[in-house]
């Protein structure tokens, strides 16, 4: 699994300030996608060590860490999600173009799903398709609401 | 002599005539009832030595000395007289000039030829009145502060000063006023005696009323000397003593309370947003005395760490203690207030500082850093001051002060909020770091030169300082508003990223920037601290680039300097920059960039959408860990040109009407104002910042 770059985000995650990582290799190919670069199978490993690194660096002024993509390896999204946990207090997130939760669903405590459908809009729309799931106790509640102030 | 030039005085060549000094030299004779034969001009004329590319002056001088050399002294007296009447009279010629462009100026910013930081939204004749000494002002500044300097230490530090500023490698700032720049003063002197010892004729404020109306005045009189700032730390502390006096010490608990006879039938609360408007509105106005500008007026809030700190020991007049809990209340009421007030006017000031403690990454006081948070998310827009020690402020837009003394004075009242700069002298870093680097000068030695010179200069202003108060011309010091050895003398850095780059390091958190700024800040520390005595204090600071960027990037790239942006940084990153994300900026202005920054420097965090509350909280902790003291959230708010509304978004088309003709308002410097009314080159740059990472 290799990552395009990162970033520090506000809007991905309600109230949490997010460092996310754009995971390349996306098998969705979504219409309209905003990001058709991380098609590709490009950029650098994203494996334990690259995130000892990026926590090294902002670990501590985070409150998330944020998987953007990675639908070709979940399983690898979801091991990589568990060491965050036990390198730092920090929430996970994984922003997923599936339609449906993944069955890794416990190791996040935020999952977004859905492609993206331009005639529905992304998050910020009222006719989206995509869900923002926040995980309670093993229970996904759907928040795709907050998007919508 | 057919194919010689001379170059007049626009700069344009024109064929040498001969005719034309013969009818000056013959009017000359004239002039005393004398009469030139051919004979005598051709003598006169003799002695010139005309070569191609000769200005006009040169002539002129030329034919002085040679009217002299053929003995005719009085023709030549007149000669110079009439020589004189020109020169003056094509200096009216230029302020007419400057009157018609500046009435056709798009707007008072643009048009302001010296100092276009004007807070002013609008031109018009007391715009105008303001703006046509300020030559004048820069002349006689210039004139005795080189007298000074020679007097102190020698012509050639003077000379050296004046080339150092005509070559734009240091700037004066706020050279078109006479006054020391800004203060942060201690009301109590008004608060003992009202305003008589500083030339007003009002007594102490006895009740609310008459502080609120009191305030307002004293404010318009301290700001009339001044020529920057006036911050009033005390300001809502004063007010909350006053309110206590009269509705109760528990008012704040029955806010809602109808303490009003009349038939508006107002509560405590409506009264005391009544004041807020009073002081806000009526200090937002263009005020006579500063040329129409509104007084540039700001306050602070505290968490109650530093209230402790700074009011531990405060007494009022009547003997009573200052009270946390109703001034907490009013410090949050007055916040909420003016933030819903923002939204129905443009009200610039004041500019607002809320201080806050910090202890092993977070801030100490949760309540404080929770209601900050709230307040960011609402959409205000204010600064925050965040130290992990309460010996150091920050009262102003960005003026940081080490506080010298916590203690109460019976006179002075609380000594850590008495600060200010007297004078600001700014260092052009990028031409100084290229001027060594193109004349194989090592690095740092010219810089080192200049600073020192810096410093000579400030001390020479500050006995120019001295000497006014020793006239009895500066009664703020003498009624103890402020104190003269509490003023810093300030060194200000512009083009510090500019040389950085210039150099070829990276502008993000590396070492070598690090060291790189280290290096030079520390240098401008290593002479504060050389220079200081009793009554010397220096600090250094990263000044707003305001108007002195533009001018900077504008001089050095006519003289051939590299040159990246049309306004210098005011911050350690570059402005337009996409690839830092908002930590690393906070970063860039954390404790390892700011150490040497004595006198500060503020991150204006550029966001297009707000945060919300958890964030900005979680912003505060990465401000305590980073370090970074001084900061605030600049998020543009959008004002609707048709229906007047403002709405704390930064949008394209207003909520309300719908109409698609609006403007933006954002921070400049350190005050929100009206994009369109800052000038052509700051609404550039305004346009240029990227509004980052949402």
């Amino acid at each position: 699994m290799k990552y395009y770059n990162f970033d520090i985000v506000f809007q991905e995650i309600p109230d949490e300030v997010t460092l996310a990582v754009n995971i390349t290799n996306c098998p969705n190919h979504c219409t309209g996608c905003h990001s058709p670069h991380l098609h590709g199978d490009i950029g650098f490993p994203l494996d334990e060590s690259e995130i000892d690194e990026l926590l090294a660096k902002y670990g501590k002024q985070i409150t998330c860490f944020c998987f953007m993509g990675g639908d070709a390896t979940p399983q690898e999204v979801a091991k990589l999600a568990a060491y965050v946990r036990t390198k730092a207090a920090l929430k996970v997130a994984w922003y997923s173009g599936k339609p449906q939760l993944p069955d890794t669903f416990t190791s996040f405590d935020y999952v977004k799903t859905g492609p993206y459908r331009p005639e529905c809009g992304g998050l910020k729309s009222r006719s989206t398709n995509q869900r923002l799931y926040r995980n309670s106790g093993g229970k996904p509640i759907d928040i795709t609401a907050r998007f919508w102030k | 002599m057919e194919d010689l030039y001379i170059i007049k005085r626009n700069g344009k060549r024109e064929p040498f005539s001969v005719e034309k000094i013969k009818n000056a030299i013959s009017k000359a004779f004239l002039s005393i009832d004398s009469f030139a034969t051919q004979e005598v001009l051709i003598d006169v004329m003799s002695r010139l030595k005309i070569y191609d590319g000769i200005s006009v002056e040169e002539i002129q001088n030329q034919v002085e000395f040679s009217l002299m050399a053929e003995r005719y002294y009085e023709v030549a007296k007149a000669y110079i007289l009439y020589r004189q009447r020109h020169y003056e009279d094509r200096e009216v010629k230029e302020k007419l000039d400057f009157l018609i462009n500046y009435c056709n100026a798009s707007n008072a910013a643009t048009g302001s030829k010296y100092d276009a930081n004007a807070n002013v939204e609008r031109k018009n004749i007391a715009t105008l009145i303001g703006e046509l000494p300020k030559s004048n002002f820069i002349r006689l500044n210039r004139r005795l502060l080189c007298d000074k300097i020679k007097d102190m230490f020698g012509k050639e530090v003077a000379d050296k000063y004046m080339y150092l500023l005509n070559h734009h490698f240091i700037y004066k700032n706020d050279e078109t006023s006479i006054a020391n720049y800004c203060a942060s003063i201690t009301m109590y002197p008004w608060l003992l005696g009202g305003t008589r010892s500083i030339g007003g004729n009002a007594s102490a404020p006895t009740n609310l009323k008459s502080y609120c109306g009191g305030f307002v005045n004293m404010v318009f009189m301290v700001s009339s000397m001044l020529s920057g700032a006036c911050a009033t730390p005390e300001f809502l502390m004063y007010m909350d003593y006053f309110v206590r006096k009269e509705y109760g010490e528990e008012y704040y608990k029955e806010s809602e309370k109808i303490v009003d006879l009349s038939l508006k039938q107002r509560s405590i609360d409506k009264v005391i947003t009544d004041c807020f408007e009073q002081v806000v509105y009526s200090i937002n106005q263009p005020t006579g005395a500063r040329n129409f500008q509104s007084v540039f007026w700001n306050v602070a809030y505290y968490d109650k760490y530093y209230f402790q700190s700074l009011f531990g020991e405060f007494v009022f007049p009547d003997g009573t203690k200052p009270v946390w809990e109703s001034l907490s209340w009013l410090q949050k009421r007055f916040m909420r207030w003016f933030n819903q007030e923002r939204t129905r006017a443009v009200l610039t000031f004041p500019v607002e500082t809320m201080a806050l403690l910090s202890k092993d990454g977070d801030i100490m006081d949760t309540e404080y850093a929770d209601f900050t948070a709230e307040m960011y998310a609402a959409g205000h827009s204010f600064f925050t001051y965040v130290s992990d020690n309460a010996d150091s402020l920050s009262s102003c837009c960005r003026l940081r002060n080490e506080i010298q003394d916590n203690g109460f004075s019976y006179t002075l009242g609380a000594g850590g909020v008495s600060t200010g700069s007297k004078s600001v002298l700014t260092i052009n870093l990028n031409r100084c770091i290229q001027y060594e680097c193109k004349n194989n000068i090592p690095h740092l030695q010219f810089v080192g030169e200049v600073i020192e010179l810096m410093h000579k200069v400030q001390t020479a202003y500050n006995e120019n300082l001295k000497y006014l108060q020793e006239k009895g011309m500066l009664p703020l010091f003498d009624a103890g508003y402020i104190a003269i050895n509490r003023q810093y003398l300030t060194i200000g850095v512009n083009g510090l990223v500019e040389a950085a780059e210039y150099m070829n390091i990276p502008i993000n958190d590396n070492e070598r920037y690090q060291h790189f700024v280290e290096e030079i800040l520390g240098l401008v520390e290593m002479y504060n601290h050389q220079f200081r005595t009793k009554e010397l204090m220096f600090n250094c600071e990263m000044i707003p680039a305001e108007n002195v960027g533009v001018k900077h990037a504008k001089w050095d790239r006519e003289d051939g300097y590299k040159v990246p942006r049309d306004c210098y940084n005011s911050y350690f990153y570059r402005v337009e920059d996409d690839s830092l994300n908002l930590i690393d900026k906070f970063r860039l202005h954390g404790k390892r960039y700011i150490a040497h920054l004595t006198g500060g420097s503020a991150l204006h965090a550029n966001l297009e959408e707000h945060l919300s509350q958890a964030q900005y909280r979680q912003l505060l902790r990465v401000a305590a860990q980073e370090g970074c003291n001084y900061f605030t959230f600049n998020i543009p708010n959008t004002v609707c040109n048709d229906c007047g509304h403002i709405d704390k978004r930064y949008l394209h088309e207003c909520p309300e009407c719908h109409s698609k003709n609006v403007d933006y308002l954002t921070r400049v410097i350190g005050y929100m104002k009206r994009v369109s009314s800052f000038s052509q080159a700051r609404q550039e740059e305004a346009s240029r910042r990227y509004y980052g990472n949402m």
